[in-house]
């Protein structure tokens, strides 16, 4: 594996930036929502040990719901399907050891993944920006928990994700079918998500699967 | 939430970013050709979930306006070019709501 340079390093973390942002301000509403609903220490603990916004903040949802723990980790388990898909299709790009591996698994939130799949240094993306998201969502929920309120910047965080995600989408179209295959699932999600609501955590890696099967490269 | 359904989560979690990064092998070349066609329609899927709510509400203008501009940036298939054009779109987006 070649060394790493100052220049590839800084490209990382400056490509981390605008994700670890969003993940901080959402940290903050993570913190200051959940916090009295499941206490603080609980709510810190989940920020540092589940590492996942949506499933934390699907959690509380279920919480309020009061759907049972059984319901709440199958509920985890189809949320994170996509982690699945998006760790198989890294798995070519990342060599070295499966100890090494192991480890930078923790740090694959999507923001990261999509990232060091654009990336040439697949592995180093990986690492810097998933740990700069890490480090930003548990520092945002630690202040939102101690009462800081960035409610106002949540407008602002809410459209940095989709912005991130199409042009995480752009980035990775390297054939005309690609992008034709990226529309019919962005339609598929749109459709499917309407009508059936609960498959929303699933949709987006359902589609993707399922497009993935059709048509040839060109 | 108990202790142990925190504990669980994590675990169903990292497990499911380990499984296929760090625990099976590496898929064979027809499984990696069709897992490399999954990351573009994963993520626009991921986009157009933020279009609308559980409950069908739509996204605010400006988080609209911000997924219009990235769209509209997404021929130059560059993260600051979507972000720029996603900023343009959302200060449209503020400015007409």
């Amino acid at each position: 594996m070649p060394a790493v340079s100052r220049a590839d390093a800084r490209a990382a973390i400056v490509t981390g930036i605008a994700p670890a942002f969003a993940i901080f301000v959402f940290g903050t509403i993570y913190g200051a929502t959940v916090g009295p609903q499941v206490g603080d220490d609980r709510t810190l603990l989940a920020s540092v040990i589940v590492f996942s916004g949506a499933l934390q903040f699907a959690t509380a949802r279920l919480l309020a719901e009061g759907a049972s723990i059984p319901v709440i980790l199958v509920a985890g388990a189809l949320l994170n399907i996509r982690h699945v898909l998006l760790g198989a299709a890294l798995r070519p790009r990342i060599e070295g050891s499966r100890v090494r591996r192991a480890a930078l698994a923790w740090f694959m939130i999507d923001e990261a993944a999509g990232l060091a799949l654009a990336a040439e240094r697949a592995a180093l993306v990986l690492f810097v920006t998933g740990a700069m998201g890490y480090l930003a969502w548990i520092a945002g929920t630690g202040l939102g928990l101690y009462g800081a309120e960035l409610a106002e910047l949540e407008d602002v965080a809410d459209a940095v994700f989709p912005v991130l995600f199409t042009g995480l989408a752009a980035m990775s179209v390297r054939h005309r079918s690609d992008a034709v295959r990226t529309v019919a699932a962005a339609g598929i999600t749109v459709v499917v998500a309407f009508v059936v609501p609960a498959a929303r955590p699933i949709l987006p890696a359902a589609a993707a699967a399922a497009v993935s099967l059709i048509g040839s490269d060109r | 939430m108990t202790l142990w359904g925190i504990v669980a989560l994590a675990a169903i979690t990292y497990g499911s970013r380990a499984l296929a990064l760090a625990v099976l092998p590496k898929p064979s070349e027809r499984i990696q050709h069709l897992l490399e066609r999954v990351p573009p329609p994963l993520f626009a899927g991921l986009a157009a979930l933020s279009l609308f709510d559980e409950d069908g509400v739509l996204a605010s203008a400006p988080t609209l306006g911000a997924l219009c501009g990235a769209i509209l940036a997404s021929p130059f298939r560059s993260l600051p070019a979507s972000l720029v054009g996603g900023a343009i779109g959302y200060l449209i987006g503020a400015v007409l709501s």
